[in-house]
């Protein structure tokens, strides 16, 4: 019986400890599994967020060019009506007007072109007919934007419109032009931009025409030749027919574990391409910092998850202990109580006849091993008057005569060990203190008896011997008791008590 | 000279200029503008001689009248000219000796070659064939066949070149010393499928695009960015009264360089944005 409970205990635990095992390691699975693929879900999304968002730059630093270009071409044509209106009589009167003309409209180098292509500014006049590919031609019939670049100089966008029937001093115009240097283009999209992203202006041809970087490929540098080394011949190739047909597009590069990917849009009519940058390390470092500390919080969840299994395992366990411990307990308590009751006179309390002979082996075996030589009593008790209360009150009287006599002698004897062994007979063994004071507690007991005589109260006769050298039993002992206790029973019927008889 | 008029006008020192270039280099043009020239109120004139023997007295005598004027670009005056100063190539024949000198050795020091000066009297075209032809005296293997002015013109240099081809059958070599005649006599060759070897002047975005190609063997470009900013710097210290000496020197020369095909990508790019 006690190995099969040992056999479920053993089970309990080990089933506790795999199954716990198993959780924390389904536990930690999952949550690795769940760390992973919020890494690789961030990095998807820093691509795709990244991406999207350089082609909305893209496409907004092109429409900011476009939106200057269109309100150069306003202005030149509020221009052209202000000096339509003017009277001009003289050179100097034109120049005048013309720097009136770039104060109140803000056209940056603002220039008149004759029919002989000589060009007024404000301060110049010079013959540009070589100068730019517009003011080759006769006649001018629509609006020209183009690329000039000067020389050992800057790069301009030259933006020119007809000038109809306009003539000064007699001379037949055919156009003005505004020049804006790209480098001022540039700033005003950084201004826009706020430093936040990187941007360079090009050619179809691949040209730089801002003097911008774009991360790898170097500032005023070619991004067609620069770009070469760090994509494929398809993607390269993708990115020439791209710049050549003025197709929006991006391409990522890749050097030394750096990976840039640009966007790239046309800027409509000017045969440029806007290209931006971001450095995808940029946002990854920030995506990465937020992965880290998702991936610190799940490992302090994982650790803080297996600690409280392991707690909690611990907890399983000791509180299995427990109540393995509690139910051994219970086991023993059971079996004392049992023994106890196999030992005890239910109606007293007191120990039985079988609890006495059990103790008077145990005092016969200190007898015979030496150990106990003397300083032990026995008294034997003897209920008197308890036929004759059974016979004219009842056996519920009976009854508590036996245990008012047992309350007495239990609270004389407090030091000694009370004994129910027959029907109206006590046996008490006195040994240490209990022995020591044995005449003055008899004493006592026995006055308050003989006072009992009188009172019709329980009346007991004790008669006692101690241990003595010569015995080889408790018995000796008892039996010299229970002759006395016949003596005192005559005592007590001589003092007025009942008897049996 | 915009570049310097900027600079200025950052100062707050307003620069006023005109340049005025003729559809064809021409003396008497040159003369009669000057003569227009002088009734207006400038403070200096630069002058791009056209031809240094029509236009020096020109200058000496609008010198003694009393007007400021210096001569600029590729081509001074004759020595001895009262115009104040000169910005520009000092070294027009050593130029022309250059480019022959890199022709001989291209041919190996053995050939028949053809020189297009450009325009008559113009003192940097006739001192680059100057050069030339003394270079090509000096080895004994290499011969002139022919020598054509062009008048500094496209059409003229193409024309004479198709002419020379035609009376000197294998020509090795032409030797172009403006701007205008290597794209004549590169447009010449490449109709006749001659590989006839073609040196010349200048950075004319065609002849750069022949010099890409292998057409033009190598160009002698001048630094026309300093040019025309030096000019300017030199216009205004003579316009504030300064005489040549300490702020600016009476002969200010400006640098040429000899460039081949594996150039001709990074200066097309770098004077027209041209990637090829």
């Amino acid at each position: 019986m006690t190995n099969e409970k040992d056999s479920i205990n053993k089970r309990f635990i080990y089933t506790a400890i795999i199954g716990s095992t198993l959780v924390m390691a389904v536990l930690a699975f999952s949550m690795l599994w769940a760390s992973r693929k919020t890494v690789s879900t961030t990095d998807e999304a820093v691509s795709a967020v990244s991406s999207f968002y350089l082609e909305a730059m893209a496409d907004q630093r092109a429409r900011t060019i476009n939106n200057l270009i269109n309100n150069n071409f306003e202005h030149m044509d509020k221009a052209l009506t202000v000096i339509r209106d003017e009277d001009i009589e003289s050179q100097e009167e034109l120049r005048n007007v013309i720097g009136k003309i770039k104060t109140v409209l803000s056209l940056n180098r603002f220039a008149l072109v004759d029919e002989d292509n000589t060009v007024y500014t404000q301060y110049t006049t010079y013959s540009g007919g070589s100068r730019y590919d517009f003011l080759s031609s006769d006649k001018l019939s629509e609006r020209v934007i183009s690329t000039a670049y000067m020389y050992g100089s800057s790069k301009q966008l030259c933006l020119a419109t007809p000038a109809d029937g306009l003539e000064i001093l007699g001379k037949p115009f055919k156009a003005c032009f505004v020049q804006i240097d790209i480098k001022d283009i540039s700033d005003l999209l950084l201004l826009e931009d706020q430093g936040n992203t990187y941007f360079a202006l090009y050619t179809k041809n691949g040209g730089n025409l801002s003097d911008s970087g774009l991360g790898l490929v170097g500032a005023g540098e070619n991004i067609l030749e620069d770009s070469k080394d760090y994509i494929s011949r398809d993607s390269w190739e993708k990115l020439s027919t791209d710049f050549e047909e003025g197709k929006e597009g991006s391409l990522t590069l890749v050097s030394d574990g750096i990976q840039e990917t640009i966007c790239y849009a046309p800027v409509p009519d000017t045969g440029w391409m806007m290209a931006v940058l971001i450095r995808e390390s940029v946002i990854h470092e920030q995506f990465l910092e937020i992965s880290d500390n998702n991936r610190r919080v799940s490992r302090m969840l994982i650790i803080v998850t297996l600690l409280s299994m392991v707690i909690f395992a611990a907890v399983l366990l000791l509180q299995s202990r427990r109540i393995s411990r509690m139910r051994l307990e219970t086991e023993r308590e059971n079996s004392r109580m049992f023994r106890s009751m196999a030992n005890t006179d239910s109606m007293t309390g007191v120990r039985n006849k079988h609890a006495y002979s059990e103790y008077e082996k145990h005092l016969n075996n200190m007898i015979r091993s030496g150990e106990l030589r003397n300083r032990l009593a026995v008294l034997v008790c003897d209920v008197n008057g308890l036929k004759h209360v059974n016979d004219t009150k009842g056996h519920a009287a009976g009854d508590q005569l036996i245990k008012d006599a047992c309350s007495l002698i239990c609270e004389h004897f407090v030091h000694g060990t009370v004994f129910r062994i027959g029907g109206d007979e006590f046996a008490v063994i006195l040994q240490e203190k209990g022995y020591d004071t044995l005449d003055e507690t008899l004493s006592s007991i026995n006055r308050e008896i003989e006072d009992n005589i009188s009172r019709d109260r329980v009346v007991i006769s004790i008669g006692h011997s101690v241990l003595n050298e010569e015995d080889r039993q408790i018995h000796d002992v008892f039996e010299r008791a229970d002759n006395l206790m016949y003596q005192r029973k005559k005592e007590l019927k001589a003092m007025g008590a009942k008897t049996r008889e | 000279m915009e570049e310097a008029q900027r600079q200025y006008l950052e100062k707050g020192i307003t620069v006023t200029y005109e340049y005025l270039a003729p559809e064809a280099a021409s003396a008497e043009d040159q003369k009669e503008r000057l003569s227009q020239v002088k009734k207006d109120d400038y403070d200096i004139i630069g002058v791009d001689v056209a031809d240094e023997e029509i236009i020096s007295p020109v200058l000496d005598e609008m010198a003694d009248e009393g007007f400021r004027v210096m001569t600029f670009s590729s081509s001074d005056a004759a020595e001895g000219c009262k115009r104040i100063a000169y910005v520009g190539n000092t070294h027009n024949y050593q130029d022309g000796a250059d480019l022959t000198e890199a022709l001989c050795e291209k041919l190996g020091y053995r050939g028949r070659v053809a020189i297009l000066v450009g325009s008559k009297g113009a003192p940097c075209h006739e001192d680059r064939a100057k050069g030339a032809k003394d270079t090509i005296a000096g080895y004994p293997d290499m011969e002139i066949a022919a020598v054509e002015y062009d008048m500094d013109s496209i059409e003229n240099a193409y024309n004479l070149t198709l002419k020379i081809l035609e009376e000197n059958p294998g020509l090795d070599g032409i030797i172009c010393c403006n701007m205008s005649n290597p794209v004549g006599a590169a447009r010449a060759i490449t109709e006749k499928g001659s590989d006839t070897v073609i040196v010349g002047m200048d950075h004319d975005r065609e002849a750069l695009h022949y010099l890409n190609d292998g057409v033009i063997y190598c160009l002698g470009v001048q630094d026309c960015f300093s040019i025309g900013f030096d000019t300017l710097q030199v216009a205004v210290k003579i316009a504030d009264g300064n005489p040549p000496g300490d702020l600016y020197p009476e002969k200010m020369n400006e640098i040429t360089t000899i460039i081949y095909q594996e150039d001709a990508e990074s200066m097309l790019e770098l004077l027209y944005g041209d990637i090829l």
